[in-house]
């Protein structure tokens, strides 16, 4: 406690309920901390207000990381939305959080007032949240920091589907999941993931798009051995 | 608010159709099956929930005495509610039933009472008067697609283990009617002809394919929807569409077809399921009867008694307990407590089992050890203190 480097809580990695108090900041002089989501500083301390595991990103970053089937915006996260209504200046995207999303008509790699893309209602957007917070609707963006196109934007043909966030952050752990890498070795296809609990597939055959998601739906609570077995069982049925 | 409503992406109504070419599902099924069905009763007679897949819908049939409708004086009559909780579904409001539970309803009423499903005039208590009306509630708990084929599993599930109370007619005028407890007589089943099955389709393309039991995503996405009931001998109770793609007179008769088969099947579902309710019911009747059966001998130890006294917990208590308990105040234990341990090691079974079970009852939960022998002492004490006394005395 006396050193300079604050010590990482005790309860890291751990599941923590709300009232829990993951810091005692009384032994702590002059350290900053950065808090997430599902923490709340009370006087002294720091308590968990949601329940999940607490995570830690070095040096001080602190959060805990739930998994329900709605989503919270935060910056900086890759989500898939539908396009729901166009304005003049913006589109407006169902992200599965409280708010729909706005997305400006320019926020695309070489956006214009001439080129503005045409999105009809129902047109699924791979996009990045810019700004998020409780008061204001949530903005997005089809560009990257440099402003490359990097993948964002309108996704085509396949198939999406809903999932718990949980399940979403699995899919895009790395190393990879052995889910997404079993299947990978048989089968070929593409997959986009959007942390608000939204996944979408495309492959060649709408046969392989159907074995891919029907294996991400049933995975939901599976274990890493588990997952594995559960592809194996699938694709011995297939061939 | 608009903003809860589900909305199928570009991406999802071709993927769909697409699929459908090739007769896949996005679910993995093929395009006759149905998906998993699961029949749950509850505690109460006349009560079901139906899992058909993702969807859930619970059905609860009541019965109360009414006056007949003049037109039919002596038939009963049913009525279908439903309720289409918000919980089930985002797009779902509060309130006024929409079309679609109007809708569900209807069809759900006039597959049971246009086919004579269930017996009316077996209903009717005095003709003119009394006569049973019943009510059937379904509630659906969770919007998963084919609302219509789940809710109606559900009615024919609750109507299959409702019990109506049973009543007599009598009195002066041989009007007047008496209801009777269920505990004093045991309550009747309903007369129920046939199973009235209900099996929707699905229309894609240009009405060309079709699929049985569309999910949530399916029926978003679909052409038209038609819904056949029909009943496992292959009579045609009701068909219902409501506008949507039209289909042409070939393709009705071959989901006609294939609905009979599929109501073949989910009747003997339906008829398994309410069996092993009826006989797991009765088996449980049964148990109730007092069997004072010696089950084990015991040695006079405390725990064990407590706990042969917990066991017999199903035993009835005879009224010799009941006069035991009232007649001997638990002050007077602490002298006679060495006699009284003798006693207990000569008294035959049963009356160890009643008087223990009597013990544990009359204390309160906190049966401590000094104090349950007491109990049981106190159980036990007034017959062999009478014959002691008596030889004492005499």
């Amino acid at each position: 406690m006396e050193s300079k480097k604050p010590p990482p809580s005790a309860l890291v990695d751990n599941h923590v309920v709300p009232g829990d108090v993951i810091l005692d900041l009384a032994d702590m002089t002059n350290q900053t901390i950065k808090l997430g989501a599902g923490l709340r500083q009370d006087y002294d301390t720091i308590q968990a207000t949601s329940a999940g595991r607490l995570r830690l990103s070095k040096p001080n970053k602190y959060w805990v990381e739930s998994s329900q089937k709605r989503y919270i915006p935060s910056v900086e996260d890759t989500v898939l939305g539908i396009v729901v209504d166009t304005k003049p200046d913006n589109f407006l995207v169902d992200i599965k959080g409280p708010n729909f999303a706005f997305l400006p008509v320019l926020s695309f790699e070489g956006g214009t007032r001439r080129n503005i893309p045409k999105f009809e209602i129902g047109t699924l957007i791979y996009a990045r949240v810019v700004k998020a917070n409780s008061i204001m609707n949530p903005e997005l963006s089809c560009m990257d920091a440099s402003g490359k196109a990097a993948e964002f934007g309108q996704l085509k043909n396949g198939y999406m589907f809903d999932t718990s966030t949980g399940l979403s952050r699995m899919l895009l752990s790395s190393p990879t999941c052995p889910l997404l890498e079993a299947l990978g070795k048989k089968l070929s296809f593409e997959i986009a993931v959007g942390l608000n609990g939204r996944v979408w597939v495309n492959a060649p055959s709408p046969s392989n798009v159907i074995v891919v998601s029907t294996a991400i739906i049933r995975s939901e609570s599976y274990t890493q051995i588990q997952q594995k077995s559960m592809v194996e069982n699938l694709l011995v049925k297939l061939s | 608010m608009m903003d809860q409503r589900w909305r199928p992406t570009v991406n999802e109504r071709e993927f769909i159709e697409q699929a459908l070419q090739s007769d896949l599902r996005v679910d993995g099924r093929r395009p006759f099956d149905f998906r998993k069905l699961k029949i749950v009763f509850g505690r109460e007679d006349g009560s079901a929930e139906v899992e058909l897949g993702e969807t859930r819908v619970m059905g609860y049939v009541t019965a109360q005495l009414v006056q007949p409708y003049k037109d039919r004086p002596s038939e009963g009559t049913l009525a279908i509610f439903t309720e289409f909780s918000p919980m089930a579904d985002p797009a779902f409001e509060p309130g006024r039933p929409g079309e679609a539970a109007i809708e569900l309803g209807r069809v759900i009423d006039r597959g049971l009472r246009e086919s004579r499903a269930v017996d009316m005039e077996s209903l009717c208590v005095v003709a003119g008067k009394h006569v049973w009306s019943l009510r059937v509630d379904l509630h659906i708990l969770d919007n998963g697609g084919n609302l219509i084929d789940a809710a109606n599993i559900a009615a024919l599930a609750a109507l299959s283990t409702f019990r109506r109370p049973e009543c007599t007619v009598g009195g002066e005028d041989g009007q007047q009617v008496t209801v009777h407890d269920p505990e004093v007589r045991d309550p009747l089943p309903l007369t129920i002809h046939h199973l009235p099955i209900a099996v929707t389709f699905a229309y894609f393309g240009d009405g060309n394919i079709m699929v049985i039991d569309p999910t949530y995503k399916e029926e978003a996405v679909m052409g038209g929807r038609m819904t056949a009931t029909i009943n496992s001998n292959g009579d045609v109770c009701s068909i219902q569409k409501a506008g949507g793609e039209g289909v042409m007179s070939s393709v009705i008769m071959q989901c006609l077809r294939i609905a009979s088969v599929k109501a073949a099947d989910i009747t003997s579902k339906i008829k398994s399921k309410v069996e092993d309710y009826t006989t797991t019911k009765a088996l449980q009747k049964v148990k109730r009867t007092p069997a004072l059966v010696p089950k084990k001998v015991h040695v006079p130890d405390v725990a064990m008694k407590e706990s042969t006294g917990a066991l017999e917990n199903q035993a009835s208590k005879t009224s010799n307990d009941v006069q035991q308990i009232s007649k001997d105040p638990p002050a007077t234990v602490k002298d006679n407590k060495q006699e009284d341990v003798e006693l207990m090691l000569t008294e035959s079974n049963p009356e160890v089992k009643s008087t223990s079970n009597s013990g544990a009852a009359g204390e309160t939960d906190e049966a401590q050890e000094s104090r349950t022998p007491k109990s049981l002492k106190d159980a036990v004490k007034p017959k062999h203190k009478r014959k002691k006394k008596q030889h004492g005395k005499s």
